[in-house]
């Protein structure tokens, strides 16, 4: 299968400053190189503050790198200007973690679903409408609840409104930011759901990050385990949970609650 | 120590910066001293002609301030066009008038307020605090101009009040005691005024601020002690309220400077305030400079005492710089 | 719940009280210019019911004034002729809300004038001056509180936006404003302006030194709103999908804080208009003949008027209602411990 995006080298360096002025530079990523196989999804799993977010920030192009490339569809994306990022962006598309803050709580959820169009201004009024209110059903949201505003959806639905915005401009890689933490344990298994149902429609790739093994079983082809800015250990699924190499692997591992099957072993979700 | 400093520096730039910004206003002036008495008939031409150029007024705006700073290093602040002496002296008594006014305000503003502010907030929700909650609400949506006027009638009907200026006639004749106590007379009335238009907002601060700290755990701890209650409030509570109060302090200093100035003319106290609005429609322009920058000085140093206070007052301030 | 009742009481109060002063010619009984040189410094008039003799009269009605025999300036009432108040009457021309010209009055007299609030130096009447002068003196600091937040809002969102050097350069600006005594500045930047220009345009100068003077805090306030809102995940979000700043700004920023402008301009309204009296009384606002608020009070520098006209009081107190209902919106706004509300009983008392 076709690589959809390779990483290579990257390293994010931050500049934080003191009280007095003294300069630390804090740095979270160091060097992280992987690729992810177009319709695939690449689970990329690690405790707080090992670099998953910032990984995220930086191939949707929210952050900009120190050094390192980033290759979508055989192109390089991370040392682009502003504004031919702009036509990259549609296409690698992120849903956050916690859909309470990532929706503007005074807008409605056709205005949610059709922002993303009308910023990249290519529909009329019409056509938007159109689009938003066919995403709104691929998702599973009700067409009468189309006008509500943000607030008044519960936290599923939510996240099923942020996946719609994503949608819309018909992405070919999804970044999942820990989009599935937020929810309630059954809540979880129908959004997972969606989304392999949304896959397989659609097409899609997946970045999955999750700290959540479980999870990343379930729903992932190959997983990527990060620590304190690198990726210490790579490749598919059911190997690396089955007989962890690094140490952090392991700990993680052994810190997911496990409803285990006595055959094998392994971690059901 | 190091903090201080800080603040102290702080403190000069502003003064430097207001000093600047009440110049870059003066280049408004579309006329000038000058102009007007080029319309008057008995002075001749050739007078304007020297004396503008005596004071430089038709240079560029940076080299008038620099001559300005000059005068200021000089202590004389720029010259008076229509008293025809220097600045500063000018300013100085009449600063010295404020002083005491905006001195004394603060005072008796504070020394009424605090045990107001306590007694309304130990007595939360009841029947004193309900009473002063309304009475300060009454107050503050009295104005200090409605109120300055209201207090100046009210004395001139009834008598009570000498009205107007600072002393009365015959001053020079008078005892010491009774210098002291004529001025002391005259003060009442602008004091007053100025005590009521702060006390409202004093109050409610103090209260807002020593009922968060008697809510606070720590002071609950103390309490299932047994410590006595007024212990409680004197040794505890009151300390750890005093941060956010001291910061009041010095903001009640900028708020009584400003009001000073409308009590000023209302009443006729000989201050800072008649002296500017006499400059300002005489065109005077180095008075007003000058006026204005003293005034902000006053406040900056206000404010610095307030920072000299917290820093006396609350450990965490010394402790924290010394970390640094 | 209870916070959005009292916002309405609020809301329609001011509501009331601005009402009446716009439609100051209907309330009027006269042209706050019309002059009655011959009888000037009336006292305010009273209404009666029950007349002289002890009659009870139908229709409430007030006596004609005359000089009180061997005094210049004492007067007392003629006792001898009720001159009957009237409603609805025709009197002067106006035009309703600047845009209806009419002639109707609320109430009125025949043949002779009513005083109900005394008359002024020149026989201007009072009342009708007052309400004529509301309209300046509010309208001054309704437009000078918009542009103070105008600006406030432009510096604000632009500094924490933006940030860097902008940041930097406009928070110090405010600091310098913040930090000299309000009327001082203002007194200030007066002084440097022509002195003595015609009232329309001495009104618009006086709303532009008002409006230019008071900006720093709402622009603080509006930045700090303006620098957590830009951290939302929903602004990252669509700055994802390709949204510009402005786009940014418009839809998802400045909204927020549309809670902090609307708390500001209920705090900043009344200031502004007792800027524009204290810049009147002192001279330096609105000159005459255009009654204000604040020169309306100018007469009270002479200490012949304060000792005998104690009615040329009775202007200062046109703007205490306006200052309750503000201020009671602002509290209501902020949620403080609100004028004569005290919610709960602390627990210092059950030590």
């Amino acid at each position: 299968m076709e690589e959809l995006l390779k990483v290579e080298n990257l390293e994010k360096h931050y500049e934080n400053t003191g009280v007095l002025g003294t300069k630390k530079e804090v740095a979270a990523l160091r060097g992280v190189s992987f690729s992810i196989s177009a319709r695939s999804t690449l689970a990329l799993v690690g405790e707080s503050g090992s670099g998953k977010s910032t990984l995220a920030f930086c191939i949707a192009c929210l952050e900009r790198p120190t050094s390192g490339s980033i290759i979508f569809r055989g192109e390089e994306i991370a040392a682009r200007p502003e504004e031919e990022q702009r036509t990259v962006r549609p296409k690698i598309q992120l849903v956050f973690q916690d859909p309470t803050r990532s929706l503007n709580p005074r807008f409605s959820a056709l205005e949610i679903v059709s922002e993303p169009l009308l910023v990249q201004g290519q529909c009329s009024k019409r056509e938007r409408e159109d689009k938003a209110r066919a995403l709104l059903a691929q998702v599973g949201i009700p067409q009468q609840k189309a006008l509500h505003k943000a607030d008044e959806f519960s936290g599923g639905q939510r996240q099923r409104l942020a996946i719609a915005r994503a949608l819309a401009l018909e992405p070919k890689l999804l970044i999942l930011d820990e989009a599935l933490s937020a929810l309630d344990c059954s809540v979880q298994a129908q959004i997972s759901n969606l989304l392999l149902e949304l896959q397989s429609l659609l097409g899609l790739t997946y970045l999955f990050i999750t700290h959540d093994l479980a999870m990343a079983g379930h729903l992932a082809d190959e997983i990527a385990v990060m620590e304190q800015g690198k990726i210490v250990e790579l490749g598919p699924v059911e190997k690396v949970l089955r007989s962890p190499e690094q140490k952090v692997t392991q700990r993680l591992i052994m810190a997911t609650p496990r409803l285990t099957d006595a055959a094998d072993g392994l971690v059901v979700a | 120590m190091r903090y201080l400093l800080h603040r102290l520096t702080q403190a000069v730039f502003l003064l430097i910066g207001a000093s600047l910004l009440t110049f870059l206003f003066s280049t408004l002036a579309p006329g000038n001293y000058f102009d007007e008495m080029r319309l008057n008939p008995q002075i001749s031409p050739e007078t304007v002609t020297a004396l503008r150029a005596q004071y430089q007024l038709d240079r560029p705006l940076p080299v008038r301030y620099a001559r300005w700073v000059r005068s200021l290093l000089r202590g004389e602040m720029g010259f008076s066009f229509s008293y025809n002496t220097p600045v500063a002296p000018l300013l100085w008594v009449r600063a010295r008038n404020t002083l005491l006014l905006t001195v004394f305000a603060t005072l008796f503003a504070w020394a009424l307020a605090l045990p107001l502010g306590i007694w309304s907030a130990t007595t939360l929700g009841r029947a004193p605090d309900r009473a002063l909650s309304w009475a300060t609400a009454a107050l503050l949506v009295i104005p200090d101009l409605v109120l300055a006027l209201g207090l100046l009638i009210l004395a001139v009907r009834s008598g009570w009040f000498p009205t107007g200026g600072m002393v009365s006639v015959g001053f020079e004749n008078f005892s010491r005691i009774q210098q002291f106590r004529d001025v002391a007379s005259h003060m009442e009335l602008p004091v007053i005024a100025l005590v009521l238009s702060a006390l409202p907002i004093l109050v409610r601060h103090v209260r807002a601020a020593v009922a968060e700290v008697l809510e606070a755990p720590f002071l609950r701890a103390a309490a299932s002690h047994g410590i006595r209650r007024s212990r409680l409030l004197c040794r505890y509570a009151l300390r750890a309220a005093a941060n956010p109060l001291i910061s009041l302090f010095g903001f009640s200093v900028g708020a009584l400077l400003s009001g000073s100035l409308l009590v000023e003319v209302v009443m006729s106290w000989p201050g800072l305030g008649p002296l500017l609005l006499e400059a300002i429609l005489a065109r005077d322009l180095y008075v007003v400079i000058g006026g204005v920058l003293f005034s902000t000085m006053f406040l900056v140093l206000g404010n610095f005492l307030a920072d000299l206070l917290v820093y006396w007052a609350d450990p965490r301030i010394r402790t924290r710089t010394a970390a640094q | 719940m209870i916070q959005r009742r009292g916002l309405k009481r609020w809301l329609l109060a001011l509501a009331a009280l601005h009402g009446v002063v716009a439609c100051a010619g209907f309330f009027a009984p006269y042209d706050p210019a019309e002059q009655d040189r011959e009888r000037p410094y009336l006292p305010p008039m009273k209404i009666h019911l029950v007349d002289a003799q002890g009659l009870h009269h139908l229709r409430p009605f007030f006596y004609a004034v005359r000089l009180r025999d061997g005094s210049f300036d004492q007067f007392e009432e003629s006792t001898g002729q009720p001159l009957p108040l009237q409603f609805f009457v025709t009197g002067a021309r106006y035009r309703l809300l600047g845009l209806v010209p009419t002639r109707l009055h609320l109430f009125g007299a025949q043949t002779s004038r009513i005083h109900l609030l005394g008359s002024d130096a020149y026989g201007r009447d009072q009342l009708s001056r007052i309400l004529y002068g509301g309209q300046i003196s509010l309208l001054a600091g309704l437009l000078g509180a918009g542009l103070t937040l105008f600006l406030g809002v432009l510096v604000g969102a632009t500094a924490g936006y933006y940030g860097g050097w902008r940041d930097g350069l406009f928070m110090r600006l405010a600091e310098l404003f913040a930090a000299l005594p309000w009327l001082y500045l203002l007194f200030a930047l007066r002084a440097f302006l022509p002195l003595a220009v015609s009232p329309v345009r001495a009104f618009f100068l006086i709303i532009l030194v008002i409006g230019a003077v008071g900006w720093a805090r709402p622009a603080r306030l509006v930045r700090g709103v303006v620098l957590s809102a830009r951290e939302r995940d929903f602004v990252r979000a669509a700055r994802g999908f390709g949204a510009t700043d402005g786009y940014l700004l418009r839809r998802h920023i400045l909204p927020e804080t549309s809670s902090v402008i609307l708390t500001q301009a209920a705090i900043l309204v009344p200031q502004f208009v007792l800027a524009e009296m204290t810049l009147s009384f002192l001279g330096l606002g609105v000159p005459e003949p255009v009654p204000t608020w604040g020169n309306l009070l100018a007469s009270l520098q002479q200490y012949s008027v304060l000792l005998s006209y104690w009615w040329m009081y009775v202007p200062a107190l046109a703007i205490v209602p306006f200052f309750l209902g503000y201020l009671g919106l602002a509290s209501t706004l902020h949620q403080d411990a609100g004028i004569g509300k005290i919610e709960r009983t602390s627990s210092w008392n059950s030590w």
